[in-house]
C-alpha cells in the first residue's frame, strides 16, 4: 500500500470510514508507539467516530465492549477520596503512585469512552476525581496536564486554554465545579485573548489559533453558562475559512478549527480529505489519522451537512445522544448514593 | 503493536520507578524510553526529578536537548522540559538561549511551540531584570527581519506587537510610539494590501488603543477603489502613510479587508445605511466564501 491516489471524493464514504475506525480500534499500528502514553485518547477518537456513524453496537461485539470497558476502569487511579482519575495507557500505570499519575486529558476522554460504550459509571470516583482536578489547577488559574509539584511545576509550558476546557467538561459531565476555582479560570481564559480578537493558549503567546479559541470559548460557556464570542472573535473565526478552514492567518487550511460558515464549500474541503481507504488526513492527499478523522465527522455533524450522522454536542464534543444517557446515568447514580 | 525493543525498555522503566530509583542507569533509561517515544510524560517528570536529586550538570541536558529539540519540535514535553531546565540553571545573560531559538524559527518560522517558549524567555527574564535595553532592540530588529522576509507571518506579527505593545515598558506607553506603530501597519499594508495580518494588526492597534477607525480612511479608501470625496475630508494634513499613486497593476482591486474597514468606519460615523451597502457588496461580489458573514453584518446596520 505505497501508492496513494489523489482523494478528490465528493461522496461521504460511510462504509470505508466504519471499517478504517475499527481497524483503528482494533490494533493501533507500531506508528503510534509515540501516542502510547495517550492510548486512551486514541481510543476515544475511534469509539466517539463509530458513535457518530452509528455503527458502535452493530458492528462490534458485546465481549469486545466489555473488554474496553474493562481496559478503560484498569486506568482509573485509586480507590480513595483523595486520588482519581485516569491514566493515559497500561503501559503507564506502576505499583507506585507517584509515578503513575492520572492525566488530565486521559480523564477526559477515558470518561467520554466509557459513556460511548454505555458503562455503567457506579465504579467512578467522583470525590477523588474532584480532588485530581484541583491539584491541576495552577495558581494563574490554568490547568495543566498532570498535578504539579515542587520538581514539575503545573505552570508553564503545558498549563493552558485546552486544559481549562478539558476541566471545565468534566465538571460539566458530572454536575459539580467544585473542582475548578472558576473566577480565576474565567481570567485566565480572558488574559488568552489575543490583538487579534480570537484566543492563543496562554497569556501573551504571539498569536491566537482555532484550536485554543474553541477551547477558550467553550470553557467559559461551560464554566459562566455564557457565550463569550465577541464580534472580535467570531470576526477573526470567520476570516480563517478559504473553503476549508485555517488554524492561523497565512497558513494552509486543515480539518481542525470549524464555526459558523459556508458550509459547502467546507463539507467539500472535508469530503475532498477522505481517504479512499476510509479515514481522513489532515489535508487532502495527506494519509488517515484517528485524530484528524474524528474531528472531520464532527465538523460533518455540526454543520449539519452530512445527514447520515449523528448530531454532535460541541461542547461535550460527544454525539448528544451520548451527552443525553450521560446526564441520565448520572441522575441514576447521585439517586443511588 | 508495540516495538520488542519498546516494550522491554517500558517494563524496565516501570520496575525503576516503581522502586522510585534515581541513578546513573535511571537516567540512560529514561533518555533511551524518550527517543522511542518523546510523548511520554512520566518519564520527562522523571528524568527531571533524577537529574535535580542527582545534581547533574544541567548545561549537559540543555545540550541534549539541542538535539532532541530538532526533531520534536512539536512536542510540548520537550520544550517544558527546556523551560524547567533555564529555571533552574538561571543565566544572568539569557542572550545564547535567545540565539538558539531564534536560529530554531529559521527553517520552521511559524512554529507555535518555538514562538511561546521565546514569549515564555523574555518575560521571565525580564521579570528578573536580565534583558537589557540593547537585547530589546536587537529583538525588535531581528522581528522586523522575520516580517521583512515573510510581511505574512502571523507569529511574527505577534511577537511585534509583544515588544511593541504588551510587555511592559514598550514603546507604545507613549504616544509617539503609538503614532509609529500605526505608521508601520500602514506601510506594511501598503506593501502587501491583501495581507490579513497586516489589516488584524492595525484593527488590534486601535480597538487596543482605544483610537477611532476614521481618521485613517485616507490610507484605505484607495483600496476600495471608491472616491474618496464620500469618505471624510482628505486633507493635506493627513499624516499617514498614504498608498503609491496610482496602486501597483498587481493588486487586485477592491481590497475586501479594505471594504470591510470603511464598513466598519461608517458604522462609526453613525451612516448605517452606507455601511450596510458596503457589507451587501461584500457579500454579493467582492468577498463571497463569506457571504453569510456580511450578510449578518448588513442585517445589523438595517435593524439599527
Amino acid at each position: 500500500m505505497t501508492d496513494h491516489p489523489p482523494a478528490q471524493q465528493q461522496t461521504f464514504k460511510r462504509n470505508a470510514h466504519i471499517n478504517y475506525f475499527l481497524r483503528c480500534l482494533r490494533a493501533l499500528p507500531t506508528a503510534a508507539q509515540s501516542s502510547d502514553s495517550n492510548r486512551i485518547t486514541a481510543a476515544y477518537f475511534c469509539l466517539s467516530a463509530l458513535d457518530l456513524l452509528d455503527a458502535l453496537f452493530e458492528k462490534t461485539t458485546p465481549e469486545q465492549r466489555s473488554g474496553w470497558i474493562e481496559w478503560i476502569w484498569s486506568l482509573q487511579s485509586g480507590k480513595y477520596a483523595t486520588k482519581g482519575g485516569f491514566r493515559g495507557s497500561t503501559f503507564m500505570t506502576t505499583s507506585n503512585e507517584d509515578t503513575s499519575p492520572s492525566h488530565l486529558p486521559s480523564t477526559y476522554t477515558a470518561l467520554l469512552s466509557l459513556a460511548i460504550l454505555r458503562a455503567p459509571l457506579d465504579r467512578l470516583n467522583v470525590p477523588g476525581l474532584v480532588s485530581f482536578l484541583r491539584s491541576c489547577q495552577a495558581s494563574d488559574g490554568s490547568f495543566s496536564p498532570l498535578p504539579g509539584d515542587d520538581v514539575y511545576p503545573s505552570e508553564g509550558f503545558q498549563s493552558d486554554a485546552r486544559m481549562v476546557y478539558i476541566a471545565s467538561v468534566i465538571s460539566s459531565i458530572i454536575g459539580d465545579l467544585s473542582g475548578i476555582d472558576v473566577t480565576r479560570a474565567c481570567t485566565f481564559i480572558q488574559r488568552c485573548q489575543t490583538w487579534e480578537g480570537a484566543y492563543a493558549s496562554r497569556p501573551g503567546v504571539v498569536e491566537a489559533q482555532g484550536g485554543t479559541t474553541y477551547c477558550a470559548v467553550a470553557a467559559v460557556s461551560l464554566l459562566n453558562g455564557s457565550i463569550v464570542a465577541e464580534d472580535a472573535t467570531l470576526r477573526w473565526l470567520i476570516g480563517r475559512q478559504l473553503g476549508g478552514f485555517q488554524g492561523r492567518p497565512g497558513k494552509l487550511e486543515d480539518i481542525l478549527d470549524h464555526d459558523v460558515i459556508n458550509r459547502e464549500a467546507d463539507r467539500s474541503f472535508l469530503l475532498s480529505a477522505q481517504s479512499p481507504l476510509g479515514g481522513f488526513g489532515k489535508e487532502p492527499e495527506d494519509y488517515p489519522d484517528p485524530f484528524h478523522s474524528y474531528l472531520a465527522l464532527a465538523a460533518l455533524s455540526l454543520s449539519h451537512s452530512q445527514s447520515e450522522l449523528k448530531p454532535l454536542d460541541a461542547r461535550w464534543n460527544i454525539s448528544v445522544e451520548t451527552k443525553e444517557w450521560l446526564v441520565r446515568e448520572f441522575g441514576r447514580t447521585k439517586h443511588i448514593q | 503493536m508495540y516495538s520488542a525493543e519498546y516494550r522491554d525498555a517500558m517494563d524496565y522503566f516501570r520496575a525503576i520507578a516503581a522502586s522510585g530509583e534515581k541513578s546513573e542507569r535511571a537516567l540512560e533509561l529514561t533518555e533511551t524510553v524518550i527517543r522511542m517515544n518523546p510523548a511520554h510524560y512520566t518519564v520527562w517528570q522523571y528524568r527531571m526529578a533524577t537529574l535535580l536529586e542527582l545534581k547533574k550538570d544541567l548545561e549537559e541536558e540543555l545540550q541534549l536537548m539541542n538535539a532532541f529539540a530538532v526533531e520534536n519540535l512539536k512536542s510540548y514535553q520537550v520544550w517544558h522540559h527546556r523551560l524547567l531546565l533555564l529555571t533552574h540553571i538561571s543565566p544572568q545573560d539569557p542572550s545564547s538561549e535567545i540565539d538558539y531559538i531564534h536560529q530554531a524559527l529559521l527553517p520552521d518560522p511559524k512554529n507555535y511551540h518555538t514562538w511561546a517558549y521565546l514569549h515564555w524567555l523574555y518575560s521571565h527574564f525580564s521579570t528578573l531584570g536580565r534583558i537589557p535595553d540593547e537585547q530589546w532592540k536587537h529583538e525588535q530588529q531581528w522581528c522586523e527581519e522575520m516580517l521583512r522576509v515573510d510581511g505574512r507571518n502571523n507569529s511574527a506579527w505577534g511577537w511585534r506587537w509583544f515588544l511593541r505593545v504588551a510587555r511592559p515598558g514598550a514603546a507604545t506607553s507613549q504616544a509617539d510610539g503609538v503614532k509609529e506603530e500605526l505608521n508601520y501597519a500602514l506601510k506594511a499594508i501598503h506593501l502587501i494590501p491583501h495581507n490579513v495580518s497586516a489589516w488584524n494588526y492595525l484593527r488590534g492597534l486601535l480597538k487596543h488603543f482605544k483610537l477611532p477607525l476614521t481618521p485613517l480612511l485616507p490610507a484605505v479608501i484607495p483600496y476600495t477603489t471608491r472616491p474618496s470625496a464620500t469618505s471624510v475630508e482628505s486633507s493635506s494634513t493627513f499624516d499617514f502613510p498614504l498608498p503609491s499613486d496610482p496602486l501597483p497593476n498587481d493588486t487586485p482591486l477592491p481590497v475586501s479587508l479594505a471594504l470591510e474597514y470603511l464598513g466598519d468606519s461608517l458604522i462609526e460615523q453613525n451612516q448605517t445605511t452606507e455601511a450596510g451597502q458596503v457589507f451587501e457588496e461584500l457579500s454579493l461580489k467582492y468577498d463571497r466564501m463569506r457571504a453569510g458573514y456580511w450578510e449578518y453584518r448588513r442585517r445589523e446596520c438595517v435593524e439599527e
